[in-house]
């Protein structure tokens, strides 16, 4: 087991920026949905990370909170900026192509879309765990680290989310969710 | 791994597909910008994960090099330091014998163990310079038959920080044990804590919300406790009981969580304030060898604490043994002989009322072959 050459906080954000970047964008955006609004979550969580070197050290510690930092930032951006109204509004007026016959791409995107809505739609700590679990693959132990609540906890939210994400999505897609 | 059932393997790939198409915008340099005035640099070192798809195998690499360097326990965000309550074996059976320094001692067989207790330490890695670390108790908000009451977790932190490393890790939940957490909003942050003649200063930041008032959701006990953490982990990792100010933005704070704070807020009463019953060896996530020590402190009735060693839910080992004192924590200690195996310890005081209302701690374990 070998651990890195000590970085410092410069080095530290360059090189997991070049690695994580994309993903933890990605991961804050099944959070808050707005694309603009989840790189600046992230943005922010890189420059705090910077900030918080002295103590990370590790590029392992500094991932663990990148993560973290991105998940209560999110979190609480939600609570703070009313993103959620603002992006729920302009996709349910958005109308469904219901066409079988339409271009496959805005199909795609659409599906994307109602995913992302129904994401949404979900209490916050079962959005965050199946962000967690199901797309950046933690364990249960490191989910239930994440977000400071118990393995136990982790689980149930876990299965209720998922069950909760078929509801929201059967709403909007009805008998296309099978499709999926 | 959890087993994944099909319903879990289709949300998945729904969430994978949800983002496939967000390609972000480059933003190193904006964040350069806001970052130190280092000039950037484009050099680019040996990088020791892939991308991506490597989350998992960094996740575990994550877990070793904790287990390697500090003694078991799960990695933290953001302190980059592990639990100091490393798994404690028979051979640190008298690690109870001093409240405050017990359930610090390092896992057998490291060769660069640090020492248990208040006192300064060194600890070196391949990687970078001789660390000064110390063992300060960290307190955190779990719930417990009579409310929400603090618990303690010994954790390992810089030295020439440990204040502020350890009031940090309060107020932003980085608890070893998931069964404990933070009450503050996810926002709080800690600036510094300092001491003087007049007392202890904790300062905080609010990051955007006022801290003066109770938020929803929030009860009084739980504010009350909430302040009662960050008081009693300053004090204990200044080894000092002066009363705790605190100023938030850089305004002294009257009010926080809606609790009143003007002029210092002193240590409540442990039996108003603390759970009864508190494991402080081995700490969660140890990997331990049978037999081995348990160590903690207990308030306990008759002093009387009770264990049990629960493995798949089933109870597979108990027993019970005496604190040193009846109603008032003292320390407990007793050993544990159980076969390989992943399990669940249970340390309880005993039900006096009749009412099932007994406080616990657990501590999820490993005892190695």
């Amino acid at each position: 087991m070998t651990v890195t050459a000590r970085w410092d906080a410069d080095t530290a954000v360059e090189e997991l920026y070049a690695a994580h970047y994309r993903r933890l964008v990605r991961l804050a955006i099944l959070l808050v949905r707005d694309p603009e609004t989840a790189e600046e979550v992230v943005q922010d969580s890189f420059v705090a990370m910077h900030g918080k070197w002295r103590t990370l050290k590790d590029p392992d510690s500094g991932l663990a909170y990148l993560r973290q930092t991105v998940v209560n930032r999110a979190r609480s951006v939600l609570r703070h900026r009313g993103v959620h109204s603002r992006y729920v509004a302009t996709h349910r007026a958005a109308p469904m192509p219901a066409e079988p016959g339409a271009d496959e791409r805005a199909l795609a995107d659409e599906r994307r879309g109602r995913v992302l809505d129904a994401m949404r739609e979900l209490p916050g700590r079962q959005r965050e765990v199946l962000a967690l679990r199901y797309y950046l693959d933690l364990s249960e132990a490191e989910i239930a680290e994440t977000l400071g609540i118990s393995r136990g906890a982790v689980k149930s939210h876990a299965s209720r989310g998922v069950a909760a994400l078929r509801e929201q999505l059967r709403d909007r897609l009805g008998d296309r969710l099978e499709d999926l | 791994m959890d087993q994944t059932t099909p319903h879990e393997e289709w949300v998945r790939g729904l969430l994978e597909d949800a983002v496939s198409d967000v390609a972000p915008e480059h933003a190193l340099d904006s964040i350069r910008a806001r970052t130190s005035s280092a000039p950037a640099r484009h050099g680019r070192r040996g990088w020791l994960w892939g991308a991506g798809t490597a989350v998992v195998a960094t996740a575990a690499t994550v877990a070793a090099v904790v287990t390697l360097t500090n003694g078991p326990g799960t990695p933290q965000a953001d302190h980059g330091f592990a639990s100091g309550a490393a798994s404690s074996t028979a051979r640190h059976s008298d690690s109870a014998q001093s409240g405050a320094a017990s359930g610090s001692a390092p896992a057998s067989g490291q060769s660069t163990a640090t020492a248990g207790g208040s006192q300064p330490s060194q600890r070196t890695t391949k990687a970078g310079p001789v660390v000064s670390t110390v063992t300060v108790p960290v307190y955190f908000v779990g719930e417990t038959p009579h409310g929400p009451k603090l618990y303690r977790d010994d954790q390992q932190v810089p030295s020439a920080d440990a204040a502020m490393t350890a009031v940090h890790a309060a107020l932003a939940g980085y608890s070893t044990d998931p069964d404990y957490t933070s009450p503050w909003p996810s926002t709080a942050q800690v600036d510094k804590v300092s001491a003087d003649g007049s007392g202890i200063t904790i300062a905080l930041q609010s990051g955007g919300n006022s801290l003066a008032d109770r938020p929803s959701g929030m009860s009084s006990d739980e504010a009350t406790l909430a302040v009662q953490q960050l008081v009693y982990t300053a004090q204990d990792a200044l080894s000092s009981k002066a009363p705790v100010s605190f100023t938030v933005d850089g305004q002294p704070a009257s009010k926080l969580l809606g609790v009143d704070v003007s002029g210092g807020v002193d240590r409540a009463p442990d039996t108003s304030t603390e759970a009864l019953v508190w494991v402080l060896s081995p700490a969660e996530g140890a990997k331990v060898h049978s037999p081995f020590n348990v160590s903690g402190l207990a308030n306990a009735f008759e002093a009387n604490v009770v264990w049990e060693l629960k493995q798949n839910g089933q109870v597979v080992k108990q027993g019970h043994t005496m604190a040193h004192e009846a109603f008032l924590m003292s320390p407990y200690s007793f050993n544990v002989d159980a076969p390989p195996g992943d399990y669940t310890l249970v340390v309880h005081d005993s039900d006096a009322s009749g009412q099932g209302n007994v406080t616990q701690d657990t501590k999820d374990i490993t005892v190695l072959p």
